[in-house]
């Protein structure tokens, strides 16, 4: 009995192993490539977010939570930072990535991940046929962020039509993040 | 007509009854549709009568393809063809009654197996249907052309229902504390408003789907249908009494949470469906009760501003149960 | 003969999704759009072929009481093996697909195969069995994946069908639509199938 057991324990452990042994290789394989892909998804947002900073550089600022972006290499045009907020929409959390310049307006808000439901949350990601910008994140250009409102809560950012949880999640995240983000380096600097 | 049959669903009655109950039923719905007309235009006729002939023509292809019996004489389908179009905002394009109707009718009956088989109601199915496809069309409604209810603070050209404004002035009241001041005072004189509007709600000049605005020429119907025995008091009774039971141990008004919304028409023409409603006493006081309580918690803390729809789809659900357990006992048994 | 039909029962007679009723989870999760069909068949069509292979060459040396957990070890390593690659070169699939990935560890038709053919039967045989059964699952879900796509999206593969003018069936992208769907496909066929058995009779 207790040998039997002792040989299938040992049977089990050969497999787990050639299991693990298989994984780690393909792991050592893919893990590059996947933080790559990662790295870009956050770059091509970062740029996207803080226009004018092509032939700069995006300095994360680990302290604070947030991008520091530049137009030029040596870090002497200061054009705005980027930071990512996380609402909580209908049925996910809604990754989006905000660039304000120092006055605390946004440029342009990037939402990158969400899983709300077809053809009503996700409209937040729509681009209209001939546009080259979803025209939903269009709009929060040029507000000042703290003040952000959707329509339906007296300010002037358009819900989208019967997705107006996930328009207010993301409008009011981004809002109260930016409000303590800019309150946060006023203090700083 | 004067027949009561006790016995589990799914019924089957001989012909000559159905039909004669289905031109009754639809002859009592009559007024509020020309009410709507009256009140929304010519286009709610051509809404309902889509709706109708869709429904007829579903019915028609479905029984020839699955080598039934063509019964679209019974006005079964036609009933359900117009209970959809009562259904709809006003001004839905005409696509919306077409598909609705087709929906309703094929995958709401005649996949169970047609009349009598079918476990929930046709028309709500089609209803629910276009609501989870369209929810634009569906929730955008049309100012009524005349004698509209001002309500301050809403748009007029869009002319929500008084529920949808209640329910988005209740949720301003609750969140007080994060809002301005001037706003709250808004959203009190709104809802003031509201709540003394009774009999522009009980009358009908207010905004809604095509059937159910006018919670009077509804009732009058119902009232008929109850001396002729073709429904019974118990489900309307129990569903409404619910209804404003519960809204007013909530602190809102039960009067305008009654005459508001699709209540009087689903409590009277929808919920009493024969087939898919239970037949014991019990069973339909429990029915109406179930009903009513998941109004209220949709009207009050579920997505949609009204909830009548899917209570009564819900309920569907349970009648067999309901009728499985409400069974009289029998005498010495 | 007999090779043929280990190939093909999986594709017609004991269709996985369409009678078997296997992995029904996954099929009404990513049918939503054809290209997410295709990804999902894929994955399946991969680690069933793998694991059906590895269950298949140790099937003698594997005691009967502890199969289970062995098969699930050797079922999960494969996954794992998609779930990364996918992650590291398809980043947009490995995105709409989520979960359902790591899901495929407990998708019925890959254990099952594992216990009622791989176990039991030569590596040749076992390869044709997984073959069929992964073709079969990922037809059933591009069809189902079509209905839903077209009429809910307007679009098949990603390109558009209609003009500007057509307005989505929401309903059909939406889960109800994978259960009306899926319930009336399965509806049609036992239907035929019905009609074809009076008429022989």
């Amino acid at each position: 009995m207790l040998r039997e057991m002792l040989k299938y324990a040992l049977i089990l452990m050969c497999v787990t192993l050639a299991a693990s042994g298989a994984l780690g290789f393909v792991n050592q394989l893919t893990q590059p490539k996947i933080a790559a892909q990662k790295q870009l998804e956050l770059q091509k947002g970062l740029s996207a977010v803080l226009p004018g900073t092509a032939d700069g550089i995006i300095v994360p600022d680990e302290e604070n939570a947030v991008y520091r972006g530049y137009a030029n290499q040596d870090t002497s045009d200061f054009r705005g930072i980027a930071f990512s907020s996380f609402a909580k929409g209908y049925s996910s959390t809604i990754w989006t990535l905000v660039g304000l310049d120092s006055n605390g307006t946004v440029m342009k808000i990037r939402v990158l991940g969400q899983q709300e439901t077809p053809g009503l949350g996700t409209k937040c990601m729509e681009i209209r046929s001939g546009e080259s910008e979803p025209w939903w994140q269009a709009q929060f250009e040029g507000k000042f962020a703290p003040d952000l409102r959707v329509d339906k809560d007296g300010g002037e950012i358009v819900s989208i039509t019967g997705a107006t949880i996930t328009s207010r999640a993301i409008t009011n995240d981004i809002a109260a993040r930016s409000g303590t983000i800019i309150e946060k380096l006023k203090m700083t600097e | 007509m004067n027949q009561r049959f006790i016995s589990a669903s799914p019924h089957i009655h001989d012909n000559l009854n159905i039909q004669k109950i289905m031109v009754t039923v639809i002859i009592t719905l009559i007024p509020a549709g020309a009410w709507a007309i009256y009140l929304f235009g010519l286009q709610v006729l051509w809404i309902t009568l889509t709706a109708i002939v869709s429904a007829v023509l579903t019915e028609f292809v479905c029984q020839k393809i699955m080598k039934r019996p063509v019964s679209i004489l019974d006005g079964s389908a036609v009933l359900t063809g117009l209970l959809l179009a009562y259904n709809l905002p006003p001004d839905v394009p005409l696509w919306i009654p077409a598909v609705g109707s087709l929906v309703a009718v094929f995958i709401g009956k005649q996949i169970f197996g047609g009349l009598g088989f079918n476990p929930m109601n046709p028309a709500l199915i089609g209803r629910a249907f276009l609501m989870a496809s369209w929810p634009v069309h569906m929730t955008v409604f049309d100012a009524p052309l005349r004698n509209n209810m001002p309500v301050s603070g809403i748009d007029s050209v869009t002319g929500a229902t008084p529920l949808a404004v209640f329910k988005h002035m209740r949720e301003i009241l609750i969140h007080k504390s994060d809002l301005l001041p001037e706003q709250v005072t808004q959203a009190q004189q709104t809802m003031a408003e509201l709540n003394g509007a009774y009999m522009k709600l009980f009358i009908g000049q207010v905004g809604g789907c095509i059937g159910e605005v006018s919670a009077l020429l509804l009732f009058l119907g119902g009232c008929y249908l109850l001396y002729h025995h073709i429904i019974s008091w118990k489900i309307p009774v129990a569903y409404i009494g619910t209804v404003m039971i519960l809204t007013t141990i909530l602190g809102e008004n039960p009067l305008f949470h009654a005459l508001s919304g699709g209540l009087f028409l689903g409590a009277i023409y929808m919920a009493t469906d024969m087939v898919t409603s239970p037949v014991t006493f019990r069973g339909r006081l429990l029915f109406g009760v179930g009903c009513g309580i998941l109004t209220v918690v949709i009207r009050f803390w579920g997505g949609y501003p009204e909830g009548v729809s899917y209570s009564i789809l819900l309920m569907n659900l349970v009648t067999p149960l309901l009728d499985k357990y409400t069974r009289p006992k029998v005498f010495g048994g | 003969m007999s090779f043929k039909k280990d190939l093909i029962k999986g594709i017609f007679q004991e269709n996985p999704v369409f009678r078997l009723m296997l992995g029904l989870c996954p099929v009404l999760a990513t049918s939503t759009s054809v290209q997410n069909a295709l990804g999902m068949g894929s994955a399946v069509i991969f680690v069933l072929l793998c694991s059906n292979i590895i269950v298949s060459l140790v099937r003698n040396w594997v005691p009967a009481k502890i199969r289970i957990p062995i098969y699930i070890s050797i079922i999960a390593t494969f996954v794992t093996i998609v779930d990364l690659v996918m992650a590291g070169y398809l980043p947009d699939l490995h995105k709409s697909l989520g979960l359902f990935i790591p899901l495929i560890v407990v998708n019925c038709i890959i254990l099952g195969r594992a216990e009622a053919f791989a176990g039991k039967n030569g590596v040749f045989r076992s390869i044709l069995d997984a073959l069929g059964m992964g073709i079969g699952f990922t037809l059933a879900l591009t069809i189902i994946a079509t209905f839903r796509e077209i009429l809910g999206n307007g679009t098949w593969m990603g390109v558009p069908l209609f003009g500007p003018s057509f307005e989505p069936v929401l309903l059909m992208i939406l889960s109800p639509g994978a259960f009306i769907t899926i319930g009336l496909l399965i509806g049609l066929l036992n239907w035929t199938d019905h009609a074809r058995k009076i008429r022989h009779s």
